[in-house]
């Protein structure tokens, strides 16, 4: 097991995509080209509207196709850090068209569920390719119990690791 | 989806609790039975015997069959099933992100080719 695996509450991807950093930016800043890659494949973003400055905020929507029909889900945010082409944070929560935030007992999820999460994008100019490291994690204590749950959870994990390392 | 969704949120409900975590850390430990569980805790027999109930359940707990004594033990495969559940996050941007590599592609059709030459 590597500690990669261990931080259960963290996704980090990095990916050198052959384009300038000002171009890359605007993937994530322009709703014309984020509509382009954000939604799932088959999915469609009818709506994505970005106030791009710090505490400005965003409202996402999904659109998939489902058997029962189609499904829209909405997403909203406050952009936490704006360095322009370097790097871009901000928070996601699950909400109603209005942005108006859902819980996560809203949505049939159990307690200790983050309800916001954060998303960190950096950017970096590698001889006119760009490095982009994104980073999304929950964001311990905006709900009851997940500070500590995320807490106890990296030290349960820590155990079981050991306790399975023991046995073999 | 191979992840079963209900058994995953009956693993996070399990671990929302911080008593019931308390008691997987024991666990981790090595099996214990009900009253030994219930030693570190100002609560009675049934209130923890309720949180052993709600992690077996959720296949955290597994109860030992001799009638009686019955020792809990931690049983760890629900956890490597969350671990997935990040895993298919993972996902989720790993797919975005080829989607905005193809599409970087679309932009630039006639871009030259030998971006390496100075």
């Amino acid at each position: 097991m590597t500690d990669k695996s261990g931080s259960q509450d963290a996704v980090v991807i990095e990916r050198t995509l052959d384009a300038p950093v000002e171009l890359i930016w605007q993937m994530w800043t322009d709703p014309e080209h984020f509509k382009a890659w954000y939604g799932p494949d088959g999915a469609t973003i009818p709506v994505a509207k970005m106030d791009v400055r710090v505490g400005g905020t965003r409202l996402v929507s999904m659109e998939m196709q489902t058997p029962n029909g189609p499904m829209q889900m909405w997403f909203t945010g406050e952009y936490r850090e704006v360095v322009e082409n370097e790097r871009l944070v901000y928070t996601e929560s699950m909400s109603d068209e209005n942005g108006n935030v859902l819980s996560p007992a809203d949505m049939g999820m159990p307690d200790g569920h983050p309800t916001t999460t954060e998303v960190r994008v950096e950017l970096e100019d590698v001889g006119g390719r760009t490095k982009m490291v994104m980073t999304h994690s929950g964001i311990p204590g905006d709900s009851p119990g997940a500070a500590g749950w995320a807490m106890a959870f990296d030290k349960l994990a820590a155990h079981v690791r050991q306790m399975t390392a023991d046995q073999n | 989806m191979a992840i079963d969704e209900d058994r995953l949120s009956e693993t996070f409900a399990a671990l929302a609790n911080s008593t019931r975590r308390a008691i997987l850390a024991r666990l981790a430990e090595g099996e214990a039975t009900v009253n030994e569980l219930a030693e570190p805790f100002e609560m009675t027999l049934p209130a923890i015997s309720k949180h052993i109930k709600v992690l077996e359940r959720a296949g955290l707990v597994r109860r030992g069959q001799r009638a009686q004594y019955r020792p809990c033990a931690l049983d760890a495969a629900p956890l490597g099933e969350v671990s997935t559940w990040a895993e298919q996050y993972r996902r989720v941007w790993e797919a975005r992100f080829d989607r905005m590599d193809d599409y970087l592609t679309q932009l630039r059709p006639q871009r030259r080719t030998g971006e390496q030459d100075d």
